[in-house]
């Protein structure tokens, strides 16, 4: 009765143990990886934060107009809306248009 | 075992009575072991469970609490921001924190001091090494080195020497440098808001449950550059002495631009005492001279003794009042009609308009509008206008911008309640704010008929300010020549636009300080290719203005169809 109790007491104990020290090394290796994964998030932060301000500074009108003068504002002048085509087939259709107008025009002109 | 059975099996027992007795306490003894033997059990589970139970605590400690992990394993990791981000109206960034480091001695620690100062001297030139070789001697932790990089820090820790400490210090960065030297402000090195809008939020921002959220001023960082740009360019132009614009929505009272010129950078730790770095538009208390006539002209209409059409007959050249002889600059017509004494800017047609509406009159709307108050705005700078004496002459003065005195700022945010039907707003910089209600200066008649007669000012013959008309931004506004009160040589020339007059949107106020007539600048004048005729804020302020409204009316998204049917294409040639 006794040597059976004595076993139970003692496989329980051991196995508490094991149980205990695991939790333990696990709680202590999760610790160890929230420490670094919160200490790179903080970095990253960081990294954000001076990134975002290199960025706002480098886009900030002065330095942009800074980069401007550099390629060469003055290769650039504006165009009517009108006279841009993004297909060819816009183009020709609006050209025929307005010969087909100046046409009657002059016919008009010359009838008179 | 076998003994105690032995025991158990006396032979020499006498009784029954006996025999029970000892048959209990064998019971007894072995009920004891048991209950030892649980006891033990528990005492074990107990000790177990509670191991258990201090290491998931400590889990969920872990999980809950995150400041003690950095500062115990990682201090230098440690990144919490301990002032919030300003941003401008299009959240782009004004000013945030940083992580620096000063760098620190410590004498003590020091082993071989020829050493240190030798490793000093090459790698950092630019140190006093003298300076530096005598507190070492006095054993005092002192620092070396002030808002240091990351760089700069790897480079000190190259150097190896224990004796070098890195104390993290935030700093506050400016990505504008001086563009918005004047709202920002500045904050001291232990982050405590010193002026500016740094200074008076400074509370808000330093509290920590909105650290992550910026403060959102309505300024426009892009609208700000270009005006900015066009004083300077004023400035050397007109060879003036200083320079200020304010632009402001005329409907909320939102500052989309304030300039101040000269002004200063911001990430630079100067002390600047020089009078010609106040905030003109907020601290500058001025006499703004003729674009008081407009609030003669308002009254006088609102108050139904004249309309723009009523002629003023018989106005004399000159009008004697106690010690002043009041005159115009130029001869205009005998009779004049109401609007046209705005347009043509008739000193002694204001003066005759002045007389009509009397002094009560004029007392009230002045009380009502606080002209004379201190202006209300979310900045420390403000300046106080001059205590107003009702004496002699004081309403003949007034009414052509004499004798009292106000900042730009209230002068141009009563131009925004003129135009916007006569409510009056409260200039703020700050974005989503409550707006509570209106109060009414003037009527929504009276105030489009204002809006009409100051677009002639911009768009007729006579008016003076041609030189801001811009085509399809119908500018209209009024003109006036200021002087610095106290300081009659310091000559101020202005102009205060509303634009698009037909339904405006913004209001801008443009001065120059002590312009000189330039000579050489050839002006597009009603067509015609002119030199400056005088030296009045027609010729300059307005000039200014004009260049400023065509350079920010497409960001302002005002309808232009010219703008909007124009694309930029790279040149063939």
């Amino acid at each position: 009765m006794f040597k059976t109790k004595f076993i139970i007491s003692s496989i329980i104990f051991v196995t508490f143990l094991i149980v205990t020290s695991t939790i333990k090394n696990k709680t202590r290796i999760l610790e160890k990886k929230i420490t670094t994964l919160k200490v790179n998030i903080l970095v990253k932060e960081k990294d954000i934060n001076e990134t975002q301000l290199d960025f706002f500074y480098l886009s900030s009108p002065k330095e942009i107009e800074k980069k401007l003068n550099t390629i060469g504002y003055h290769n650039y002048q504006p165009i009517a809306h009108s006279k841009i085509f993004l297909d060819i087939s816009d183009f020709t259709k609006i050209h025929n248009k307005t010969s087909n107008l100046k046409n009657l025009n002059e016919k008009k002109i010359k009838k008179k | 075992m076998k003994k105690k059975s032995k025991k158990n099996k006396n032979t020499k027992q006498t009784s029954f009575y006996f025999e029970d007795y000892l048959e209990t306490s064998k019971k007894n003894k072995m009920l004891e072991k048991t209950q030892s033997f649980q006891d033990r059990i528990y005492l074990l589970f107990f000790f177990f469970f509670s191991l258990i139970f201090i290491f998931s605590l400590k889990i969920t400690l872990i999980s809950l609490n995150q400041k003690n992990i950095y500062s115990q394993e990682a201090p230098n990791a440690n990144y919490s921001l301990v002032r919030r981000d300003i941003v401008d109206r299009n959240n782009i960034i004004i000013s945030r924190n940083i992580n620096t480091y000063h760098v620190a001695v410590d004498p003590k620690l020091i082993k071989d001091k020829k050493n240190f100062l030798i490793k000093l001297r090459l790698n950092f030139p630019e140190l006093p090494i003298n300076e530096i070789r005598k507190k070492i001697n006095q054993k005092k932790y002192f620092r070396i080195k002030k808002r240091i990089d990351q760089e700069q820090r790897d480079k000190f820790w190259a150097i190896g020497e224990k004796a070098i400490k890195f104390e993290p210090f935030q700093a506050r960065m400016y990505t504008h440098g001086d563009l918005f030297s004047h709202v920002i402000g500045q904050v001291d090195y232990d982050n405590y808001g010193i002026s500016g809008i740094e200074k008076y939020f400074d509370r808000e921002l330093k509290d920590k449950n909105l650290i992550n959220q910026p403060l959102k001023l309505t300024l426009d960082s892009n609208i700000q550059y270009i005006i900015n740009k066009e004083l300077n360019n004023a400035i050397k132009v007109f060879n003036a002495t200083g320079a200020g614009a304010l632009l402001m929505d005329v409907n909320s009272g939102d500052i989309i631009s304030l300039i101040s010129l000269p002004n200063f950078n911001i990430n630079q730790r100067n002390s600047i005492k020089d009078k010609k770095y106040i905030n003109k538009i907020t601290k500058g208390v001025y006499e703004l001279g003729s674009i008081f006539k407009t609030f003669t002209v308002a009254l006088a209409i609102d108050h139904k003794l004249v309309d723009t059409h009523t002629i003023i007959k018989n106005i004399p050249k000159k009008i004697n009042c106690s010690i002043h002889k009041i005159t115009d600059m130029k001869e205009h017509p005998k009779n004049l009609t109401v609007e046209e004494i705005l347009v043509r800017s008739s000193n002694v047609g204001s003066v005759v308009l002045a007389k009509k509406i009397g002094e009560e009159k004029y007392k009230e709307f002045i009380k009502k509008t606080k002209l004379t108050k201190n202006p209300t705005i979310e900045l420390e700078e403000v300046g106080v206008p001059h205590k107003l004496k009702w004496n002699n002459c004081k309403l003949e003065t007034i009414s052509f911008g004499h004798g009292i005195t106000t900042t730009p700022l209230q002068a141009t945010a009563l131009y925004a309640a003129i135009s916007n039907g006569g409510k009056i707003i409260t200039p703020s910089l700050i974005n989503d704010r409550k707006i509570n209600k209106f109060s009414k200066i003037i009527s929504a008649e009276t105030s489009m008929k204002l809006r009409n007669i100051l677009r002639k000012v911009v768009n007729s013959e006579y008016g003076t300010a041609s030189l801001a008309d811009k085509d399809g931004y119908y500018v209209g506004g009024k003109t006036g020549t200021a002087e610095s009160y106290g300081d009659k040589k310091n000559r101020l020339n202005t102009f205060i636009s509303v634009f698009p007059a037909n339904e405006p949107n913004y209001t801008l106020f443009v001065m120059l300080e002590n312009p000189k007539l330039n000579k050489d600048l050839i002006y597009n004048y009603r067509g015609i290719k002119t030199k400056a005729q005088y030296n009045t804020s027609g010729w300059n302020s307005v000039y200014v203005a004009g260049k400023i409204i065509e350079r920010i009316g497409p960001i302002l998204a005002i309808n232009n169809n010219e703008f909007t049917n124009q694309h930029v294409v790279e040149k063939f040639n």
